[in-house]
């Protein structure tokens, strides 16, 4: 009798911790393959399309920070992974920003969809980058005035610097990471 | 030891700008063919391309006549939220008189938009926006091998991507193959692979395989690369599978099997109809060829009873005479007609039947005889010769062969001479009147006549119808006759005839009575 209680009550313990602690126990498969960068940025593309062929209620209520877009393959050889994963994770969280503020400007129904699906993309981007086990980089509040961003005033600029931006520097952050040679070799 | 010093740094650096100039020759080799392709294709003319991360390229194309000196032109560009800076301009000369302008970038922007613009002499010639990580334009792959599977119809293609770090995954190739004395050819593509299988070629075929490649649009893009350097392998000939071989083999042996037993099973049947057995008299005549070796008449006078009855063709010896039947003549004025006879019986029985007819013929026939025979009796005279014409009776002509005119001729004489000449030796043997019954068997000159009916004919003589045959007057009373051949050869001029029984199939109770019987006899 005792016995037995005494297995119900462990099995209900077992059952509340992996309830209540889903990440404990089990590691974060990579994500590594190349057509999921490939659909965001499809999807970015999509949004800037149809936010070229918009004349009205769809412009930014004020200039905005995004992310330098630039790539010069021998400087980003020349960078280690941490910088390159801050980078890329300061430029998702500038474009976030600067995506929140381009929402409530945005009256036509079908671009406030395209901005929708843009900003969850950029959610599940970071998801990904943490999967190859990048750290976790949270932006300094002043990184709006540093170097390496620019000022757009203009959603069709914002949303084609996003699409410019995925295709680059993040890109080329997931095609090398650590993570993924190793499942190659 | 200086001196050896200096030869040796002299000789490096000899060896150093010969592979320096081919370095420079093979690459302008290479730029020159990516940059006449690019004239071909493109419709602008500032025409740019980078073959890699490196290196970025922009050129356009002038007659040397018009094209004037560098220093009148200016090479600009911008990057986005960047400063203008200028590209420095060299020219190459190429086929058609014509010179290339050439801006050489070594460390390109990519990722970030870029504004071009060329002066000449302060006026704007050539203007252009564009993405340089959109503009690729690789070399082809290199190392293509072609080998065979191990099976018909195909091949196996490999080759070695152009390198571009981390980007094997964007690069789309294109194979093209075809026969190599076909300007056709097939083309597959392939995705971020090295290999491909070429399948369902024709077997002992040579064939020619190149391949290029393009990146694939998503994060860069460009134009496709020249065609690699063709290879060419010739595919296997084409096996025989031995599962089919033994498959056939098996299905033909049963296949054969089969028609034997059905044609041992037909042996008999088919056997009748390829080698038909010819007949033979044996059966029918049975000793003739075992006991009398063939001879037929020692056969036929040794044999008796139990013998078949032959018709009468085997025995005669002369050829059956067609019979034709000649339509009724009216009778003597004394004669009752006898088709009113005949039409009245017939209207008096509506369903009477042929044979009914005939039997109503039959009768009124005897009756007529037996009166005829009773007018003779009491007054013998010979009806009119008109009236000869005039016979109720079936004329039955025996036409033999038709004879020549000489016989016809005779023939004719023959049938107009009056029956006492040809029977002037028998009168008083034969008949008491010419209209004693008796039986005459004529025969052509020819000998080709045989009577078998007994018949009347009167003294009159008739004219026969129709020259060249032999007319008798025939009448079926019922009386059987034996009779022979009549006379002598000198009676009759000519001819044989034949002696013959004759019995009338009449019944003996429809037999009208008979007053005589003659014979007639052949003296020959």
């Amino acid at each position: 009798m005792l016995r037995k209680t005494g297995k119900g009550l462990f099995a209900l313990l077992l059952i509340v911790l992996e309830w209540t602690c889903p990440g404990l126990l089990s590691p974060v498969r990579p994500i590594c393959d190349p057509r999921v960068l490939k659909h965001f940025i499809q999807e970015a593309q999509d949004a800037e399309v149809a936010m070229r062929s918009c004349r009205e209620g769809c412009g930014l209520s004020q200039t905005v920070s995004v992310p330098q877009t630039t790539v010069n393959y021998d400087d980003w050889e020349k960078k280690d992974g941490l910088e390159k994963a801050q980078e890329v994770q300061t430029g998702l969280w500038l474009l976030q920003q600067a995506l929140d503020l381009l929402g409530p400007s945005v009256t036509n129904t079908a671009l406030n969809n395209h901005i929708d699906n843009t900003v969850r993309n950029l959610v599940s981007i970071n998801a990904v980058l943490h999967s190859l086990n990048f750290q976790e980089y949270t932006p300094p509040t002043n990184v709006t005035s540093l170097d390496g961003t620019w000022r757009v005033s203009s959603a069709t600029e914002l949303l084609q610097v996003h699409v410019n931006f995925l295709r680059g520097k993040v890109g080329l952050l997931l095609s090398g990471a650590p993570a993924c040679q190793h499942n190659v070799s | 030891m200086t001196c050896d010093h200096l030869r040796r740094l002299f000789a490096l650096f000899l060896m150093f700008c010969g592979a320096g100039t081919a370095f420079l020759v093979q690459g302008s080799r290479d730029f020159e063919k990516k940059a006449m392709m690019l004239l071909k294709e493109k419709p602008q003319n500032l025409k740019c391309f980078t073959g890699g991360m490196n290196e970025f390229t922009c050129f356009w194309e002038e007659d040397e006549e018009r094209a004037g000196s560098l220093d009148q032109y200016t090479f600009t560009y911008v990057y986005r939220n960047g400063n203008n800076q200028t590209c420095p301009l060299t020219t190459m000369p190429v086929e058609g008189a014509k010179l290339l302008f050439i801006c050489h970038l070594n460390r390109p922007q990519m990722f970030v938009e870029m504004d071009i613009k060329v002066h000449r002499e302060g006026r704007l010639i050539h203007n252009r926006s564009l993405f340089i990580e959109l503009v690729f334009l690789l070399d082809p792959p290199t190392n293509v091998t072609v080998s065979h599977t191990g099976q018909q119809g195909q091949l196996n293609v490999t080759w070695v991507p152009p390198p571009l770090k981390y980007r094997d995954d964007s690069m789309m190739f294109e194979v093209i193959y075809a026969p190599a004395d076909s300007h056709l050819g097939q083309v597959e593509v392939a995705r971020a692979s090295s290999l491909m299988i070429l399948r369902d070629l024709q077997y002992s075929t040579k064939y020619k395989v190149q391949v290029r490649v393009k990146l694939d649009g998503i994060v860069f893009n460009g134009y496709w690369s020249a065609w690699s350097e063709p290879v060419f392998i010739e595919t296997l000939p084409a096996e025989i599978d031995p599962l089919i071989v033994s498959l056939t083999v098996i299905i033909s042996f049963i296949l054969l099997v089969l028609v034997l037993v059905s044609l041992l099973s037909h042996y008999r049947f088919l056997l009748k109809k390829v080698w038909p057995i010819i007949p033979t008299p044996d059966g029918k005549f049975k000793g003739l060829f075992t006991v009398y070796g063939g001879d037929f008449q020692e056969w036929l006078g040794n044999t008796s009873g139990g013998l078949w009855l032959t018709p009468a063709f085997i025995y005669s010896e002369e050829c059956p005479s067609p019979l034709e039947v000649l339509s009724e003549l009216s009778i003597c004025p004394s004669l009752p007609p006898k088709a009113s006879e005949v039409s009245t019986t017939t209207t008096n029985k509506d369903k009477d039947t042929k044979t009914g007819l005939g039997e109503s013929e039959t009768t009124s026939q005897e009756h007529w005889l037996l009166d005829r025979l009773r007018a003779f009796q009491q007054d013998p005279q010979p009806c009119s010769q008109s009236s000869m014409l005039e016979s109720q009776d079936t004329y039955v002509t025996l036409s033999g062969k038709r004879q020549s005119e000489d016989d016809h001729v005779e023939d004719t004489l023959e049938e107009t001479l009056p029956l006492e000449v040809l029977f002037a030796s028998r009168k008083t043997a034969m008949c008491e009147s010419h209209s004693d019954l008796g039986s005459v068997q004529q025969s052509s000159g020819s000998g080709q006549l045989s009577s078998q009916s007994s018949f009347e004919y009167t003294n009159n003589v008739w004219t026969p119808s129709a020259p060249g045959y032999t007319y008798m007057a025939v009448a079926d009373s019922g009386v059987s006759m034996d009779y022979s051949p009549m006379s002598r050869v000198d009676d009759i001029p000519k001819g044989v005839i034949y002696a013959n029984d004759y019995k009338n199939e009449i019944p003996a109770h429809r037999r009208p009575l008979l007053l005589r019987q003659y014979r007639i006899h052949d003296d020959r």
